[in-house]
């Protein structure tokens, strides 16, 4: 009998070993933001239209990224006349929100700056679009 | 996760510490007692005072390795109580000490940041190496060097008076110390570093004068492999250095070199050094030396076989046979007495606070943090790989502690800054 009653507290002991290692690998996954309910923290995910003519006021940045301009095609459409049909292109990269300016003809400012190659934003940051204001939240 | 989450954790790894030593404790026929409050209140105590200390110090700081240290921690400290339960009070202490340390170490970087190293680097090196030589102290002094089982590595402090002394492993900071210069170093050189432009062969190679930190990385290893006697330490410095100028650079080629030199290295160890050639005679066949220097690998092996999957079971194996257990063979202590499981859950741990470390390189924007947060990563990492393949027999036995797991103070110590540099690292990217 007691040697069951051993085996038991041992596989009993093992169990809570397991048990814990679950709770952190869970915790990762969330960490990771891989479980769609759980928002990365810290991390500038938003962005939200301040000034201008859109049909939304904010959008939740995904991987993939988000194609601005005054194009019917593009992910985020701005009825601004200083917009190009492409302009900018917002996405994320290693976890960071980059924008990358497409080549358009009055240029995508980051914070006033006018930015040529892909740059890297923070929360905060705003984003300029011919007449048309983005903020990174 | 969440702070409260991370809490949370930390209290569930102390419940475990403290349900094994009641195991323990009841496998010797005792019920409940004190121990198992005061394993509990140690835990909570330390971790969860360094855990305040983040709050308040590095609020954006990353809250996955402080749950898993608290775990890796408490596994290993219930076998140290199950071995040697005196071990085991003074552990306890040294898990409060080592903590306030790191609370310490979060405070002095509270405004300045790990940016502030870079400023004094050259100091950092100089203190390290310093501490790297200073078990070569005479024995007369009052701060004196020790020779324990053949290696110098331990410093003594007569307290005057009494026949009381302090002992620590300054080697232990030193390659804290160490890898922090090279972070620092590497994030200056290594644009230049990784330019290859002559060929020779087939093989691409750099600059002749590139080559000069790889040698410098073989001569402070064989220089404690020399000097102290320690083929573990001398093994993890030199991995560390070609590892992290791998990360810096991207190129191969200081892998190979690396690889080549510490071949040589090894063989020509073995040929000139004594202490060396019994070790990997014993390594290589074991069961041939069984009486003398193959004693603790073969014990170590018995041990982990007569585990099976489930263990004996906490407190009813014999890993007291093996020599040295609560310090170098804590892993195979491990795998007797909770099996494969067991074992499994540890490296998992390892897995986990490891892939945490890197994540937290990966996702630093400055090089001189990417290269601090990948090479401390890379000190817990190699010496959790040289000691496990030491008891494993996948590697020669070298005198390293398991990070986390085994008993003794300075390790416990440089561990827990090492995570603390790690969540300070893991902040600064969330400024």
């Amino acid at each position: 009998m007691p040697v069951l009653f051993f085996n038991i507290i041992k596989l009993l002991f093992l169990l809570l070993l397991f048990l814990f290692l679950w709770q952190i690998s869970r915790s990762i996954r969330s960490h990771l933001g891989s479980n769609p309910g759980t928002r990365t923290e810290g991390h500038a995910a938003e962005l939200v239209i301040l000034t201008g003519d859109t049909e939304i006021d904010r959008v939740r940045i995904r991987p993939q990224g988000h194609v601005i301009g005054r194009s019917p095609d593009a992910d985020i459409r701005i009825s601004d006349p200083y917009s190009s049909e492409f302009h900018a292109r917002v996405g994320i990269q290693d976890g960071q929100v980059v924008v990358h300016d497409l080549g358009s003809t009055n240029g995508t400012y980051v914070n006033g700056r006018r930015v040529t190659s892909p740059t890297s934003v923070s929360r905060g940051d705003t984003v300029q679009i011919g007449k048309t204001i983005l903020e990174v939240r | 996760m969440t702070r409260r989450a991370e809490a949370g954790l930390i209290v569930a790894a102390a419940l475990i510490a403290s349900v094994g030593v009641a195991i323990v404790e009841f496998t010797r026929g005792n019920w409940l007692n004190a121990q198992v409050a005061l394993t509990f209140l140690a835990f909570v105590a330390s971790f969860g005072g360094v855990h305040l200390a983040v709050i308040r110090w590095a609020p954006g700081a990353s809250s996955l390795l402080l749950p898993t240290a608290t775990f890796l921690t408490a596994v290993g400290f219930i076998e140290i109580y199950r071995i040697d339960s005196e071990a085991a009070a003074l552990q306890r202490w040294s898990l409060l000490v080592a903590a306030a340390t790191a609370s310490m170490v979060l405070w002095l970087l509270r405004r300045t940041g790990v940016a502030v190293f870079r400023r004094y680097r050259y100091v950092i090196l100089a203190i390290g190496v310093a501490f790297l030589l200073l078990p070569l102290l005479p024995n007369s002094w009052i701060i004196h060097g020790a020779t324990v089982n053949g290696s110098r590595l331990w410093v003594r402090l007569d307290i005057p008076g009494t026949l009381r002394v302090l002992s620590f492993q300054p080697g232990e900071i030193a390659k804290i110390l160490i890898t922090i210069f090279l972070a620092s170093y590497l994030a200056e050189r290594a644009e230049a570093m990784s330019v290859v432009s002559r060929k020779i062969g087939p093989f691409k190679v750099p600059e002749p004068r590139h080559l000069g930190p790889v040698i410098i990385a073989g001569a402070a290893a064989s220089l404690v492999l020399i000097y102290q006697r320690d083929l573990g330490a001398s093994l993890l410095l030199f991995g560390v250095f070609i590892g992290m100028l791998y990360i810096a650079t991207g190129r191969s080629f200081y892998v190979i070199t690396g690889a080549v030199l510490a071949v040589f290295g090894g063989i020509g160890a073995y040929a000139t050094f004594d202490h060396v050639a019994r070790r990997i005679e014993a390594w290589l066949d074991p069961f041939s030396h069984i009486t003398d220097a193959g004693y603790q690998t073969v014990q170590g092996l018995f041990a982990m076989g007569s585990g099976a999957l489930t263990g004996s079971g906490i407190g009813l194996g014999r890993p007291d046979l093996i020599p040295a257990v609560t310090t170098d063979f804590i892993f195979a202590a491990i795998a007797e007495e909770m099996g494969l499981a067991g074992s499994l859950a540890v490296l998992a741990g390892f897995s986990l606070l490891i892939a945490a470390g890197f994540g937290i390189a990966i996702r630093s924007r400055d090089r001189f943090r990417k290269y601090l947060a990948s090479g401390l990563t890379i000190v817990i990492s190699l010496q959790a790989i040289i000691i496990l393949g030491g008891v494993l027999r996948l590697l020669p036995i070298t005198g390293l502690t398991l990070p986390f797991m085994s008993y003794g103070g300075s390790s416990l110590l440089a561990n827990m800054v090492i995570v603390t540099l790690l969540l300070r690292v893991s902040h600064e990217e969330r400024l």
